[in-house]
Formats: structure tokens, C-alpha cells, sequence
């Protein structure tokens, strides 16, 4: 492998790292809060993606100034997190906190399922390209390498900003705060008067809306078809599992690992790229089966 | 200012309280005795709302079992559960302050509240950066109360407070509940505890509670083997 290979394999890896991480983030905190792993959150991402590629596609086709791209990633976003999140929290999950954990994965694979077939109802089967992000900010020159901008420096920074505003959100404002109580205990963060449900809901559209945030980003890269909440959400679990459920830093790192060893793959073993996550995630499970930086919990009864 | 009226509550099934009624009048200094299991931390949960009952709990007239849980504690209800609970991921301070901020109180009334806290644990002040992951268990029993003291204006409930304090440490708790008496007299008190005659000095009646029921006690006579 040559240099310029190699730095090719580092921007893959990277930038596929960052968009991946969006989406494992929200999943991690939401499992974090709700103890539920919401396997709509593939879904959400999907959406996400695919309003951004079809808004965008309409309103640059009516000659609307490129900048927008942006603002309409955040629109999305939001919508995925409102419109979407809000409802399943209130109306559904809510229902199912306290039922067992089989039958949890089974209802958001239901929502999966549904909100599949919703996807191919609104925007059918045929892909969606929309790039207008991407091709604005054209290239830049990096060991020789001429890669995108928009996938070698925003989406890295996108990703960082997130980290560093969620932490900075958690661990700064009130609604933050109470975020982390009731994810360490919610009987005695009902105690002091937290109301939990208010903190289950907010934290359900803010993790729904990242990974709708994460699709609108990855709209840009790639071309929007059906079956890519589906690639991504299996994709994301390994990323949560490896760093261990709940870790938001923890997540960033596992995102890169496992971003870094597609790519690599990728260049190195083709035949093995679809298999490199799981092969990073069972080998530090086996070492390690609460997750990087996972902790052992001790339930009192 | 709180009475429990025939008050039920089953856990998965098992009958922890059978049919319980008891009244506290203002200002009292009210010692819960009784062994372990026998439904002392399930009658400070119910008050705060955190079990499903059947009956009727009074506080001030009200019918709690109609406010939610976490509408409560801003009756001025503080509780300091069994263990601690201390919130890691916060310093010791921004333990205190949570439930007065929760609450929605002004700066005004979060300093007070922060000040009573401090009056009556004056040791908590050198701990208040601290991690509260990073106490030790009597310190961490010495912030629970303090938390309490933040919301719990009209009752604070503190369940076993002194189980797994050394001796040193449970004589300084006790100090800071007389410090407590002594400051806010209007304020009641409930101290569940299995072993008595650490309350006699202070408290004014003993309940007692035995297979899930309540009845008075003397608080000398009173032995409990726990």
C-alpha cells in the first residue's frame, strides 16, 4: 500500500467514521436514558437522508442559491426529530418501558418495518442524488490526495461539534443535567422532583433528530436508495456495542475504528469490508464484553 | 400535616403494607422502627410517590395520590433515600442544587436553601467540587441530606440514615439533625431505623412498623432485633 493509498484509506475511513457517528450517538443516548435499543433509529437516518436529497433536489432545480444546503440538513433534522421521534415516544414506546427487553427490540423493529414501507410509499424505489453540498465546496489537495471538503473537513468537524456540544449540553445546561440524572437513576430523579417522562421524550427527539441529521449529511455522499437505514442501523450497533451502550466519547472512538478498518479494508481485503466491523467488535467484546469503555453495572432491587 | 389512611401497596404481588394509618402532626421529630423488610423505605416511597398505593396519603389536606411523583417534592417535601444516590456524574454542590432547580427556584432562593445545607453540614462546603462518585459513604449520607435540605422545607424523610456510619460519623450526623431541629423548628421529620435508641434523644414518637402494619411505640421500650 502506498502513501497516497493510505491517505486515501484514512479520508474513507474518516469521513464515513463521522457520518456513522452521528447516528450512533443518538442511538447510544437513547439507550442510554430509555434502556430501549431502538431499532427504528435506522429509519431515521434513512428519512433524514431522504428529505434532504428530495427538498434539496426541488428547491435548487427552482434556482434557490446553493447555501441553503445547510440550513435544509438542519430542517430535516429537526423534522425527523419532531415530527417522527415526538409521536413514537408519546404514543408508543412509552407503553413499553417496563416490558421485557425482547419484546422492546421487537416493537422498534416494527416501527423498522413500517416506517420501511413508508419510505418506498413517499419517494419509491428509485435513487436519489443530490449533491449540491458536496460539489460547493469543491476539492482540496491533502498528501497529494484530491479529496472532497465537504467529506474530508466538514463532516469530521460536524461530528466534533457534535461531541463537543452534546457534552458541553449534558453537562452544562439544566435539561442536560437532568438528562444524565435520570439516565444514572430515574427512581431518585423522580424524587427530587424530575419528571422522567418529559426527559425520555426530550431525549428521544434529540437522538432521533441526530440521526436524521446524520442521513442529511450522508445525502450529499452518496446516493439515497432503499435499504440504507437498514445498512446503517446494523452498522451503528456494532459502533454502540464496541464502545460500550450509553458512551457518547466512547462512541466517537469506536465510530473511527471501525470507519478506519472498513476503509482499509476496502483497499486491502475487499472481500473482507462488510465483515471488518464485526470482526473489530467481537474481538473487543471477547476481551472486553461490556465495551471499550463500558461499565459493569450493579442493579439494586 | 401528613396521614397515611388505610393505605395498601403490594410490590409483584407482595403485600408490603396492609391497610396502614398513622397521622404526623407539624413540627414533629418522628422516629420509623422496625426491622429490615418490614416496609419502613416502601412507606417513605409511597409519600414521594415512587410505588403504587391504594389508600389515601394526606400532606397539608392534599391528597398526594393525586399529584404526580415529581410535581412533590416542590410541596417542600425533601427525602434522602436509603444509600445515598448521589448523582456521579455531579459535584456535591450541583447535588444539593438539583431539586431547587428542578423546582424552578430563583438565584435568591437557591443561595438560601445552599446556605441551610451548609449551616447544618458546615463540611459539605470543602466537599463542594467534589465529584459526588468520589465521597465516602458517610460523606455521601451527609450529601444526601443536604439535598434534602434544599426542597424539603415542610417535611424531610431520611431512610436509615445511620446504617454503615462508624460510630464517629453517626454522633456527627446526629448532631447535624439537632443542629437541624434546632435551626428550623417548623419543619417535620421522619427517620426510619432499625435500631432505636439512636433516635431517643431527639425524636418525639416512635412508630412502629411490623409485617407491613403500624402501631405507636415507645421509643425506649421499643427493640427491634434487626
Amino acid at each position: 500500500m502506498n502513501a497516497q493509498l493510505f491517505a486515501l484509506a484514512v479520508f474513507d475511513g474518516v469521513a464515513y467514521a463521522a457520518l456513522v457517528f452521528m447516528v450512533a450517538v443518538g442511538l447510544t443516548l437513547i439507550f442510554g436514558v430509555l434502556r430501549i435499543l431502538n431499532v427504528a433509529h435506522g429509519s431515521f437516518y434513512a428519512i433524514g437522508a431522504y428529505l434532504t436529497a428530495s427538498i434539496g433536489g426541488a428547491i435548487f432545480a427552482a434556482g434557490y442559491a446553493p447555501w441553503l444546503a445547510l440550513p435544509l440538513m438542519f430542517l430535516a433534522a429537526a423534522i425527523v426529530g419532531i415530527v417522527l421521534g415526538g409521536p413514537i415516544e408519546r404514543l408508543l414506546l412509552r407503553r413499553i418501558y417496563a416490558k421485557e427487553d425482547a419484546l422492546q427490540l421487537l416493537v422498534t423493529f416494527a416501527v423498522f418495518m413500517i416506517l420501511e414501507d413508508v419510505q418506498r410509499l413517499i419517494w419509491g424505489t428509485q435513487p436519489y442524488f443530490e449533491a449540491t453540498a458536496l460539489q460547493q465546496l469543491g476539492n482540496i489537495e491533502v498528501f497529494g490526495v484530491f479529496y472532497t471538503t465537504y467529506q474530508l473537513v466538514v463532516l469530521p468537524l460536524v461530528a466534533i461539534t457534535v461531541l463537543i456540544s452534546l457534552r458541553l449540553f449534558l453537562r452544562k445546561t439544566l435539561s442536560g443535567k437532568l438528562i444524565l440524572a435520570v439516565t444514572e437513576d430515574r427512581e431518585t430523579a423522580t424524587a427530587i422532583g424530575i419528571d422522567a417522562d418529559k426527559v425520555y421524550l426530550l431525549t428521544f427527539v434529540v437522538g432521533a433528530a441526530l440521526a436524521g441529521f446524520g442521513g442529511a449529511l450522508a445525502s450529499a455522499t452518496t446516493s439515497v436508495v432503499p435499504g440504507m437505514g437498514a445498512d446503517m442501523i446494523v452498522l451503528s450497533f456494532a459502533v454502540v456495542a464496541t464502545a460500550g451502550l450509553g458512551q457518547i466519547e466512547g462512541a466517537a472512538i469506536a465510530a473511527l475504528l471501525i470507519g478506519l478498518g472498513r476503509s482499509f479494508a476496502v483497499y486491502l481485503m475487499p472481500e473482507l469490508q462488510v465483515l471488518i466491523p464485526y470482526l473489530i467488535m467481537l474481538l473487543v467484546l471477547l476481551v472486553r464484553p461490556e465495551g471499550l469503555f463500558g461499565v459493569v453495572r450493579t442493579r439494586k432491587i | 400535616m401528613l396521614s397515611f389512611d388505610q393505605v395498601d401497596v403490594a410490590i409483584a404481588g407482595v403485600q408490603i403494607l396492609r391497610q396502614i394509618s398513622f397521622s404526623i402532626e407539624p413540627a414533629e421529630t418522628v422516629a420509623l422502627i422496625g426491622r429490615n423488610g418490614a416496609g419502613k423505605t416502601t412507606t417513605l416511597k409511597s409519600v414521594m410517590g415512587l410505588t403504587q398505593v391504594r389508600g389515601t396519603i394526606r400532606f397539608d389536606g392534599k391528597d398526594l395520590t393525586a399529584v404526580a411523583p415529581a410535581k412533590r417534592p416542590r410541596l417542600g417535601i425533601g427525602y434522602a433515600p436509603e444509600d445515598r444516590r448521589l448523582f456521579s456524574a455531579f459535584s456535591v454542590e450541583e447535588n444539593i442544587l438539583m431539586p431547587g432547580q428542578v423546582a424552578g427556584y430563583s438565584d435568591a432562593q437557591l443561595q438560601a436553601g445552599l446556605d441551610r445545607a451548609y449551616d447544618i453540614l458546615p463540611e459539605l462546603k470543602a466537599l463542594a467540587r467534589r465529584p459526588a462518585g468520589m465521597v465516602s459513604g458517610g460523606q455521601g449520607k451527609m450529601v444526601a441530606l443536604g439535598r434534602a435540605l434544599m426542597i424539603g422545607s415542610r417535611l424531610i424523610m431520611l431512610d436509615e440514615p445511620f446504617q454503615g456510619l462508624a460510630p464517629a460519623l453517626a454522633s456527627r450526623y446526629a448532631e447535624a439533625l439537632r443542629a437541624l431541629r434546632d435551626r428550623d423548628r417548623e419543619v417535620t421529620l421522619i427517620i426510619t431505623e432499625s435500631n432505636p435508641g439512636l433516635l431517643r434523644r431527639f425524636a418525639d414518637r416512635a412508630l412502629v412498623i411490623e409485617r407491613g402494619e403500624v402501631r405507636e411505640g415507645e421509643l425506649d421500650a421499643e427493640k427491634v432485633d434487626a
